[in-house]
Order: structure tokens, then sequence, then C-alpha cells
């Protein structure tokens, strides 16, 4: 991979994400090749790809939740990533008190628990279990159709409804990097361009958004560059403007 | 035999076997892990309590409180050794079934060791008061049972619905793989489970010795009625099991005393069969609003 552009305002960013010969997989299945990939703080990033080409995977990595891994990741400067050869999610609670917000592919949700009780769990460090209640009117914001339902088990909840709750829960957190995979995967088109337009008008302040969409359609002109991902490899990058070109090595 | 009888003795046996069937349920649906170790540290609780009769109080607060907190104290040590080092290695399920049934029977061996085979005697800690009502007559045993398994389950309940450490554990119950993304760390919520499961234990295991001996071995059946229980309620659901407890304690009482004592797992296996012909899933399929996945 070539040297990463800086965004316009990189001057006085700070690296949130800072990936470096990353390899992931699982079992004798290698995922992701030596990726290298920064995210800088108030960054809101595409990450368009086909499926398996390792969106998800590079998420889990970052997470500590695939089968094996090597190279390193700095989430704010700490070092997160480390070589393993199993116990996946062993580490996983020590990154996110770091400052990860994972929102995962297909809603992993806690079927039993209420809506409420799903955004308090997402509450996890500290300041942000203090701060719940203002927290959970904050996102009620985001997500009106949720304030009827915070009494209802998530396990009765619509597609689109579990979506808003798992995004909800993620958004909760105190974290400086939210990763959100495939948002609008398997919702009626209109619902998945609500939930994108509810992820575009989070207010990110320092931390960094990074979306994983197939859909380069929803993502045009709101986030601040895509970036295209191809067999493990982050392949080509656009700005804002989205001339998404893929460059192939040789 | 008179019928007052039979439902003031499967009252006391459901709430003595549910606590532990709820143990068992909890451990297994949050940490995957099938506690067989169960039975040693209901005998370990035992003579946690028995220790503290002799050489400190007969006081039965006292006696209690030693039970239970011995019992935590073995769901720690069970923790520490079958829990930790295995749990994020492949095929988890039955390694732990495998470490706990070793926990389990070198620490039976072990009790029978160092306190030798002979049964002990606790101290009666509800006092010798007898209750009449009609012409049920209830023992003081047999109400403090009752009274202190079921207050001592809606804490546990409670504690459950409304704590954050209680929301960790149910989420982990739900989803494991969404726990450890939201940040819930397993390990420490493991030493919670069993702290809090051991300390069930150590309770049924003092409320149990009011009416049998301590004694090494005495941990093996309660473990697998409480396992049979768990079972029959459908793993992981604690109202399920809390039902299933009464329907297996009316059916041990009612088997006692029209069949006779040693046909009592007998027909509590065909009733679990039965149920778990039906539904699969056992009570709890029955009961279950929320859709799964």
């Amino acid at each position: 991979m070539g040297g990463q552009p800086l965004p316009a305002s990189a001057a006085v960013k700070q690296e949130v994400l800072n990936v470096k010969g990353l390899s992931a997989g699982y079992g004798a299945m290698r995922v992701i090749h030596d990726l290298d990939f920064i995210v800088y703080s108030g960054e809101r990033i595409g990450l368009v790809g086909l499926n398996g080409h390792g969106k998800s995977t590079l998420f889990y990595a970052i997470a500590g939740l695939t089968g094996w891994q090597r190279g390193s990741i700095k989430l704010n400067g700490v070092e997160v990533g480390r070589t393993r050869s199993q116990g996946p999610g062993r580490y996983t609670h020590l990154v996110v008190r770091q400052g990860l917000a994972l929102i995962p592919q297909g809603d992993e949700i806690f079927h039993g628990l209420t809506v409420e009780e799903h955004l308090d769990s997402g509450a996890f460090t500290p300041r942000a279990w203090r701060e719940r209640t203002k927290r959970k009117a904050g996102i009620l914001e985001i997500f009106p159709p949720l304030r009827k339902l915070m009494k209802v088990p998530v396990g009765r909840l619509s597609g689109g409804e579990r979506r808003m709750v798992s995004i909800g829960r993620g958004l909760m957190s105190d974290a400086s990097l939210f990763l959100v995979d495939e948002p609008s995967l398997g919702l009626a088109p209109k619902i998945g361009k609500g939930v994108m337009a509810a992820l575009m008008s989070v207010d990110l302040g320092d931390s960094a958004m990074v979306i994983a969409e197939q859909n380069i359609s929803l993502l045009e002109g709101q986030v601040d560059r895509v970036i295209g991902m191809h067999v493990g490899k982050l392949k080509g990058e656009a700005s804002a403007g989205l001339n998404f070109q893929t460059t192939r090595e040789a | 035999m008179d019928f007052g009888f039979i439902v003031t003795n499967a009252i006391v046996l459901a709430c003595i076997y549910g606590g532990l069937a709820i143990g068992i349920s909890i451990t297994w649906s949050s940490l995957g892990l099938i506690n067989l170790s169960y039975g040693f540290v209901f005998a370990l609780s035992g003579y946690g309590a028995w220790l503290a009769a002799q050489y400190v109080s007969t006081n039965g607060a006292v006696v209690l409180l030693a039970g239970i907190l011995t019992g935590a104290l073995g769901g720690v040590l069970v923790c520490a050794l079958a829990f930790i080092p295995i749990h994020d290695k492949p095929n988890f399920t039955v390694r732990g079934l495998i470490a706990t049934l070793a926990i389990n029977l070198i620490g039976t061996q072990g009790l029978m060791w160092w306190f030798g085979p002979r049964s002990k005697n606790l101290p009666e800690i509800f006092g010798t008061g007898k209750l009449h009502l009609g012409n049920i007559v209830l023992t003081a045993d047999k109400v403090g049972n009752v009274v202190l398994s079921v207050a001592m389950l809606l804490l546990v309940l409670k504690w459950m619905r409304s704590s954050r450490r209680g929301l960790e554990i149910r989420a982990m119950m739900m989803n494991p793989h969404a726990a450890a993304i939201v940040g819930i760390g397993v390990r420490r919520t493991g030493f919670y489970v069993l702290a809090i499961t051991g300390g069930l234990a150590g309770l049924a295991s003092v409320l149990l010795s009011q009416t049998y001996y301590i004694s090494p071995f005495g941990g093996l059946t309660p473990m697998i009625k409480g396992v049979a229980i768990a079972l029959c309620g459908g793993l992981g659901s604690v109202l399920g099991a809390v039902i299933a407890a009464i329907v297996l304690g009316f059916n041990e009482a009612l088997t006692s005393v029209l069949l006779g004592g040693q046909y009592v797992l007998i027909t509590q296996f065909i009733l679990i069969i039965i149920v778990l012909l039906i539904r699969p899933r056992g009570i709890a399929g029955i009961l279950d609003k929320a859709r799964e996945a």
C-alpha cells in the first residue's frame, strides 16, 4: 500500500486508529493480508467491498474476535492488537474499554432483554453508565420509534427496529471509534436509508466512525473518505466526491 | 397418607432443589459450563457450616452464613480451576464437564480423607417449634426452609434484574458473543456467577442438612436432582427451573408416600423424559415469548 493521503484537516487531527501489518483469519483460512489502515479523529469513513472480502473480519480483528491475528493495532495510541492463535473474544472487553464500539453485522442482540436494558448494556464505561439516562434520551432523539418500545424484549421487534437497537447500543458508549458493519443489510431500502441518515446525523466530536457498506449509493457524498476492500486488502481510496477507483497492484 | 403432609414435603423439597437447579441453569447458560462439581461445593459448604457450628457458634445465622460463604468460596475455586484456564479453548463444553467432574471426585475424596467417612450433624438452626394449621403440622425447619430459600431466590433474582452485574450476567446468558462486543469480561463474570451459584448450593446444603446428615458424598444425589430439574425446566430459564422444581418436588413427595422412597429417581426421570419428549426445550419452551436469534 502507498502512503495514505491525509484528509484536509489532518494537521490538527489525531490518529484514533492505526493498524499496521494486520493479518487475521479463522483456522487455516487467512482473510486479511498485511493490511495498513489509519483513522483520524472526527472522520466518517466508508469501507466498501464485496461479500467475503474481509470487511467484517477487519472489524472483528480490531475487536480481537477473529480466530487468530497478528500485527499492530493502536487504538488512541494504545496497542490493542497482539499475535494470538486462539481465544477469540478473550481480550475484547479490554479493547472496548480502550474506546471501541463495534456495531456488528446481523444484530448481535440479547433476545430476552428489553430495549432499555440493551441500551444500558452498551454504556459499559463508568462515565457512560453514570450518564446513561441522558444518553438514552439522546438515542431516542436519533431513533424516535424506539420510544414506545423501551420495555419490550428485543426478541419481539422487527428487523429494522433491532438494527436501531443494535446501533443505539453502540452509540451509548464512550467510544472514540465506532465500527458499523453493514447498517443497511437486510432492511427495506427506505428503512436502510433512514438508518444511514441517523448514523450520519450522529455528532462525532473527537471520535471517528467507519461504516462498512456494500451499497455505495447510500454513502455517496456523506462520508469524508471511501476506502475499497478487495480480497483482504485495502485498495483505492476516494475523498468525499466519491470518484471511486480501484488501483491494481502488479 | 394425608394430603397436607405430601404438600408440605413437596414444597420444602421444591425450594431446596430449586435453588440448586437455578444455580446449575445460570452457570450453564451464562458460562456454557455444566458444573458437575456442584456436589462437591454442596458437601464442602456443609462441612464449612459444621466447622462453624463446632468452633464458632451454634447460632443458626452463623451456621447458615458460614455455609453460604463456604459455598461461594468453593464456587470461586471451581472457577479458578475449571473455567479460567480452559474457557476459551476449543470444545470447552466437554472439557469443562470433565474438569468439573474431576474436581468433584478429587474434592469429595479429599473431604473424606480430611473429615472421615462418618456423617456429621448440624444443629437445628430453626429451633424445634411447631405450627399447627388445621390438621397439618408445620415444623420450624420446614417453615424456615421455605421462607429462607424463597427469600434468597427472590434476592438473587432481584439482583439479576436491577444491578449492573446482573445485567452483565443476563446478557451473557443470552448471547456470549454480543456480550464480549459490548465489553463484558467473561472471566470476571465467571467469578460472579460461580460465587453466587456456589452460595446457593451452600444455602441448599445447610437447609437439607436439617433433614439429612452431612457426608462427603452427600452432594451427589442433590446435584443429580438439581441437574435433572434444570434440564426439565429448560437449561437457562430461571422461571422454568422453579416450575420444574415444584413439579418434581410433588413427584418426589407423592412417590415416596405412595410407592416408597426407592422409586423416587425412577419416577423422576420418567417424568423428565416425558417432558423433554413433548417439549425438547423443557418447560422454558412454553414460557419463552421472545424469538431466538
